[in-house]
Parts: C-alpha cells; sequence; structure tokens
C-alpha cells in the first residue's frame, strides 16, 4: 500500500470539503444545534408527587404522609391557599381534610373529603391521590391491611438519583451524528461512481485498496470527530473516557462500513437518500430505548447500534468499566468487522 | 406556464424515476414510523406507573387493577419474564401473586406477594403503586370504604395525554421526509448530471420543472399524511381543515426542498443541511414533547404554525376559527416561499444554468 496515494487522495477529498463552505458552516450549525438541544433539555427529573394537604386537624395517618420526603406534600394554611397552589401550579392536587374528620370518624360516620386537581393534570394522577386518601383512612380507622412482601430492587437503586432525560439523550444524539455520516460517506461515493471519477482514479497507479483506505480514513475522520466534539461538550468523558472513545471508534467504522454497503447497493445519489433514511430510521430505535426504558425488548439486539449506544448510555450515564461493557465491545467489534468487510468487499465488486 | 409541460415533467418523474426512492418515501417509511408510533410510543409518555403482573392463580385483582385504571397494568407469563420486564424498566414494579393471593387477603387481610421493583422507578411511582394496589384489594375484602372524597377541578387547561400529542408529529415528520427530501435531491441530483440543462432547453421551462418537482414533493407529503391519518383513525372531527393544513404543510416542504435544490450544490451539503435544519424544522416537536421548555421558544419555527392547527384541529377538536391565526400565519410563510422560489428561478432561467452547479 502506497501511502502517499491514499495521502494525495486524502488531500483532494478534504480540499473539496474545505472548499465547500456551505458544507462546513451547515456541519458546524448542526453540531451546535445538538448541543443546545441537549442544554434545554430538563437538567432533573421531577420524581415526586407535587400534591399538597389543608387539614384544620391532621390525622395521625396523614400526618405519616406529609412526614415522607418522597411524598413531598406541601401543607397549606388555608383552603384558598391549598386551591391557589393548584391554580398556580405549585400543587397537581390538594386534599382538603375536614374540620370535624376526627369526630366524624369517631361517630361512626364518613367524613367528607374535597380533592382539588388542576384540569391540566393527568386524571390517574387524581385517582392515584383518591386511592391514597382512602388508603390513609382505612389506616386511621383501624382497617389497615398487612403486606407480606419479599420486596427486591432491581439494578441499580437510583432513588434520588434519577437519570435526567437530557442525559438519557446522549447515546441517541450521538448516533444521530455518527449516522449522518453514513449518508455523507454513501452519497459522496455515489456521486464518485456516478460521475466515473472513481473508475478514472483505478486507472491510475491507485489500487482499489487505497481507494478504500483513503475512503475509510475520510469516514471514519469526519464521524469521529464530530461526535467527539460534542461528546467533549455535554459531558461524555466525565466517565471512562478511553472506552468511551474506543466505542466511539468503533461506532465511526462501523458508519463507515455501512456507508461502503449503502453506496454499492443503490444506484443513484436519490436511493442513497431514500435507503439512507431507511437506515436511519432502523439504527435510531435502540436509542429510543435508552431515552424510554422498556421500549423495546430483545428484538432489538439485531440491530448492530445497539451495542453502540448500549454501551455509550453505560458508560457515561452509570459509570460502567470494561467488565460490564466487555461483551457489548466484543459483539461491537464483530458486527464492525463484519459490516466493514461485506462493504468492502461489495464495493470492490462494483469498481471491478 | 404550460400545464401539459408539466404534467410531463411530473410523469417523467413518477414513471421514470428511481421507483425505490418512491416506495421507501411513500409506502415503507409512514408505515415504519406509523408502526414504531402506535406499537411502542402508545404509553411511554403517559404518567401512569407500570405495574407488572405474574398471577401463579387465578385472582380476582388482576382484572379489578385493569379495571381501576390507574396503573398501567402488564401480564407476564411467569416470574422469570416479569424480572425481565422490571429489570429493563418495562415496569415500575412486578408482583407475583401466589396461588392463594385471594384466599389469604379475604382470611387474613393479607397482602401476599413477591415483588421486584425497577430501580430507576420513580419515588412518586413507588409510592402510588402500593396505595392502588391496597385500594384495590379493598374491593376482595369487602371493606367499607370510611371516607367520601369529591373531586374538584380547578383551571380550563385540558390535559392531553402524550400519545395523543406526538401523534401530529409523526405527520409532520412524514410530511417534511417526502415533501423536503425528494424536491432537493432530485433537484441536485439533476444539477450533478446536468439533465436539468437538457430538459431546459425542451420546450420545458425551469418554472415548468420547479413546478412539477414542487407537485410531487407536495403530493407525496400530502399521500404520506393521509396514509398515517387513515393508519391511526385520527382524521379527527375536522377532516377537511386537517387535509388542507397538511396540504399546507406539504406545499411549504416542498418550496424548503426547492430552494435547498437550487443552493445546494452537492448531496453531502443537503444532509449537512438536513442535520441542521431538520432540527430547525422539528423544533417544535420537542417544546411539545417536554413542556418545561418555554412554550413561547415555538414561535421561532415556521413549522409551528402548521403544527399548532394539526394539534388543535385532530387533539383539542378545535374548528376554522379556532386556527384561522395560525393557519393565516402558515399561508403567508408559503407565500413568502412562494415569492422566493419564483425570484430563484427567475434568476437561474436569466443566467446560464452551470452558474448553480
Amino acid at each position: 500500500m502506497n501511502f502517499s496515494v491514499i495521502k494525495a487522495l486524502l488531500k483532494k477529498d478534504f480540499s473539496l470539503f474545505l472548499q465547500n463552505r456551505f458544507y462546513m458552516l451547515m456541519t458546524i450549525v448542526g453540531l451546535v444545534f445538538y448541543i443546545i438541544i441537549f442544554f434545554i433539555m430538563p437538567n432533573k427529573v421531577d420524581e415526586q408527587l407535587k400534591a399538597g394537604i389543608y387539614a384544620p386537624v391532621m390525622p395521625p395517618a396523614f400526618s405519616i404522609l406529609v412526614a415522607d420526603p418522597a411524598s413531598s406534600l406541601t401543607s397549606y394554611a388555608s383552603l384558598e391557599e391549598a386551591k391557589a397552589a393548584v391554580e398556580n401550579g405549585d400543587s397537581q392536587v390538594a386534599i382538603v381534610l375536614p374540620a370535624d374528620i376526627m369526630q366524624t370518624w369517631a361517630s361512626g360516620g364518613k367524613p367528607e373529603v374535597e380533592i382539588y386537581y388542576a384540569s391540566s393534570a393527568p386524571i390517574e394522577l387524581r385517582d392515584a391521590v383518591i386511592s391514597l386518601v382512602k388508603e390513609l383512612s382505612y389506616i386511621q380507622t383501624g382497617q389497615s391491611l398487612t403486606f407480606d412482601t419479599n420486596e427486591q430492587v432491581m439494578g441499580q437503586d437510583m432513588l434520588g438519583e434519577q437519570i435526567p432525560m437530557r442525559n438519557r439523550m446522549v447515546p441517541l444524539l450521538a448516533i444521530f451524528i455518527l449516522m449522518m455520516e453514513i449518508l455523507s460517506l454513501a452519497s459522496l461515493i455515489a456521486e464518485e461512481n456516478e460521475q466515473g471519477t472513481a473508475r478514472a482514479l483505478l486507472v491510475t497507479p491507485m489500487t482499489v485498496p487505497e481507494l478504500f483506505a483513503a475512503k475509510g480514513i475520510i469516514g471514519v475522520g469526519m464521524a469521529l470527530g464530530q461526535v467527539v466534539l460534542f461528546m467533549l461538550l455535554v459531558g461524555g468523558f466525565n466517565s471512562q473516557p478511553l472506552i468511551t472513545l474506543g466505542v466511539l471508534l468503533l461506532g465511526s467504522l462501523m458508519v463507515t462500513g455501512l456507508g461502503f454497503l449503502l453506496a454499492s447497493l443503490t444506484k443513484s445519489l436519490m436511493s442513497v437518500t431514500a435507503w439512507g433514511m431507511l437506515l436511519f430510521i432502523i439504527l435510531a430505535i435502540p436509542g429510543m430505548g435508552i431515552m424510554f426504558p422498556g421500549l423495546i425488548s430483545n428484538w432489538a439486539k439485531v440491530i448492530p447500534s445497539y451495542y453502540l449506544t448500549d454501551t455509550v448510555n453505560r458508560v457515561v450515564n452509570y459509570g460502567a468499566d470494561l467488565s460490564v461493557v466487555g461483551g457489548n465491545l466484543l459483539i461491537l467489534v464483530g458486527f464492525t468487522a463484519v459490516i466493514v468487510t461485506a462493504g468492502i468487499v461489495v464495493l470492490r465488486r462494483r469498481y471491478q | 406556464m404550460s400545464i401539459k409541460h408539466i404534467i410531463t415533467l411530473f410523469n417523467r418523474e413518477v414513471i421514470h424515476g428511481p421507483k425505490d426512492v418512491t416506495f421507501i418515501m411513500v409506502v415503507v417509511t409512514p408505515i415504519l414510523i406509523s408502526l414504531f408510533i402506535s406499537l411502542a410510543f402508545g404509553n411511554i409518555f403517559s404518567e401512569k406507573p407500570k405495574l407488572g403482573l405474574t398471577d401463579l392463580g387465578n385472582s380476582q385483582i388482576v382484572n379489578l387493577l385493569k379495571e381501576n385504571n390507574t396503573l398501567l397494568i402488564k401480564e407476564y407469563p411467569d416470574e422469570a419474564a416479569l424480572k425481565e420486564a422490571t429489570t429493563s424498566g418495562a415496569v415500575d414494579m412486578g408482583l407475583v401473586l401466589p396461588a392463594d393471593f385471594d384466599t389469604s387477603l379475604i382470611q387474613t387481610n393479607t397482602l401476599k406477594a413477591n415483588a421486584y421493583v425497577w430501580g430507576e422507578s420513580l419515588a412518586k411511582s413507588r409510592m402510588i403503586i402500593p396505595a392502588v394496589l391496597a385500594d384495590t384489594a379493598r374491593q376482595i375484602t369487602g371493606a367499607n370504604v370510611p371516607v367520601e372524597i369529591n373531586s374538584i377541578s380547578l383551571g380550563d387547561e385540558m390535559n392531553v395525554p402524550w400519545a395523543d400529542r406526538l401523534f401530529p408529529f409523526v405527520v409532520l415528520m412524514a410530511m417534511f421526509f417526502s415533501g423536503l427530501m425528494l424536491p432537493a435531491s432530485s433537484l441536485i441530483d439533476e444539477k450533478q448530471k446536468r439533465t436539468l440543462e437538457a430538459v431546459n432547453i425542451t420546450p420545458a421551462t425551469l418554472g415548468e420543472i420547479f413546478t412539477a418537482k414542487g407537485a410531487i414533493g407536495t403530493l407525496l407529503g400530502v399521500v404520506m399524511g393521509l396514509i398515517i391519518l387513515a393508519l391511526n383513525s385520527a382524521f379527527g372531527n375536522s377532516p377537511l381543515p386537517l387535509i388542507l393544513m397538511l396540504g399546507l404543510g406539504s406545499l411549504m416542504a416542498s418550496l424548503l426542498g426547492l430552494l435547498a435544490g437550487a443552493f445546494i450544490k452537492d448531496m453531502n451539503t443537503l444532509f449537512a443541511v438536513w442535520k441542521f435544519g431538520g432540527l430547525l424544522l422539528f423544533g417544535p416537536a420537542f417544546i411539545y414533547l417536554f413542556p418545561q421548555i418555554p412554550q413561547w421558544i415555538g414561535y421561532f419555527f415556521p413549522t409551528y404554525y402548521i403544527l399548532k392547527p394539526v394539534v388543535d384541529l385532530s387533539v383539542y377538536d378545535a374548528g376554522w376559527t379556532d386556527i384561522a391565526l395560525n393557519a393565516g400565519i402558515s399561508v403567508i410563510l408559503v407565500v413568502i416561499l412562494l415569492v422566493a422560489v419564483s425570484k430563484v428561478v427567475s434568476r437561474m432561467s436569466n443566467s446560464a444554468l452551470r452558474l448553480y452547479t
């Protein structure tokens, strides 16, 4: 392999990129936009029930709920204050207990409890609070139910340390950035195929492996450069930076292989767009699964990007080390090797 | 401008254009997006805590919990499947109900079960699930509710489930996938192959070429939007205004696509523009999805004025008068884009095409 030929080819492709200032600008602006999206997303999880209570006389069972930090139940001094809190959004629901609640129970009656809820609040929240009030009333009237349960927390208990939506989005945004490079590389190659410049290059002393090496370096360089910059700015390298970098490198190699495959299997630039979009949707599915846990099941493991997004998620959001993500990395290496080899073989056949 | 020329050019694109592109854009993508949304996104935005159940006997509580509707109930055939679902976050809590669950509840007033809690389950879910479970269990024991509860709604705002809110975005995405990308990539493709110059020296004018490509983009956008609406039976109470808004949105998309196609030199740049512009176009979708983001930011996005009426029509059962202002702004935006496209076409017609390639 003649490195000066590869260097010349890289120089040619790179100068083409630099000449197209609009493309350069759009690439940078696109990246900035992803970063802006990250920063405007919620940076905390609202995991507590936003409810309030107005109780002139607080029954002991209810005071337990007020004291429970998980409930975040605010106690109001008056009915007006409780209603105002619901109306201005400080509380989604307000429980109002009557002043004679204890006497009513003592006399065997049923006190009337009012629940004020914001019309914009989900109806299930109102129903949940009704269930809570009923349960506390049962307890207060000596009808408590015994819970004989063995409780086991599955996975790391994140109570109070929930991962914000924007951090969950990082693997998805990273894979979006990488996947756009499939389209860019595939269209670059398809354009050279259509215009015949690839064949023209092959009648020079340049060999097919040198052509692939140059295109591969361009593809990996463009993908890795952008995704590394993005991860640096959103704090994606705060935990296990070497593993993260390694995964992103593998991801860049994989998208380069997919770019080769897409370019070789499509006949025109239009086809690259259409098939590329389809590929884009499929490869984005595992990222959506990370944003919304439980969304996808085991079938998603057949999508190669699963191992990329899952590894980035585990490392960036949970601080996982090699012992946790080692298996994922091995599978990712396998997928990448198969995709890159297939891409080179198919594209090479097309050139010949 | 000759209608005959436009129809000929339209047929040329449709009949002799790349079939795989049209097939993917018109059939595969909308169906994939729609299936993905309806299968997967149906419940993810719901704030209901999710409870998984494996019933080893035949407890009444399973059906009672389903009827209660406060929790999202999912059933699993065995404990292993329940554990897996809890670990993945498919449910907040998984309960294995023993065969004697009801007997134990009625005889000893004891709720007996093995519980698995998802580590990332929210504090409020961990509080609500046991309360609802206990409340439902009382129905089996026949306990007398010791309290009367009156619930009173405050305010005028309506709660809209996230699944409903998300749906119009899918329509928007469908419109812009084909409406924008197809005319843009078709123009760039023709410029690169120099076929645009070839067509231009025939009696067809550049304006007719642009009109034909724009018409295809608009038509595809509307067709994709309609397919998604039909697949989801979501025409709302005002299908006509909704279809008109789809038409307006698709026209906006294809005009943007024509502008992009006229100015962009190659597909790489188009993808770079899509990467940036796509976010600009879908910005309102993010704003709708996450209420924590100030809603006024939406005013800066052109697609907001398409999206808002579509949301109002399909979700809030709005009528003509409710959407008039935003629809009017959309029309103004489309007119501005039409003027811009005609200016570009005029400039391109007056100068050598190669200047733009």
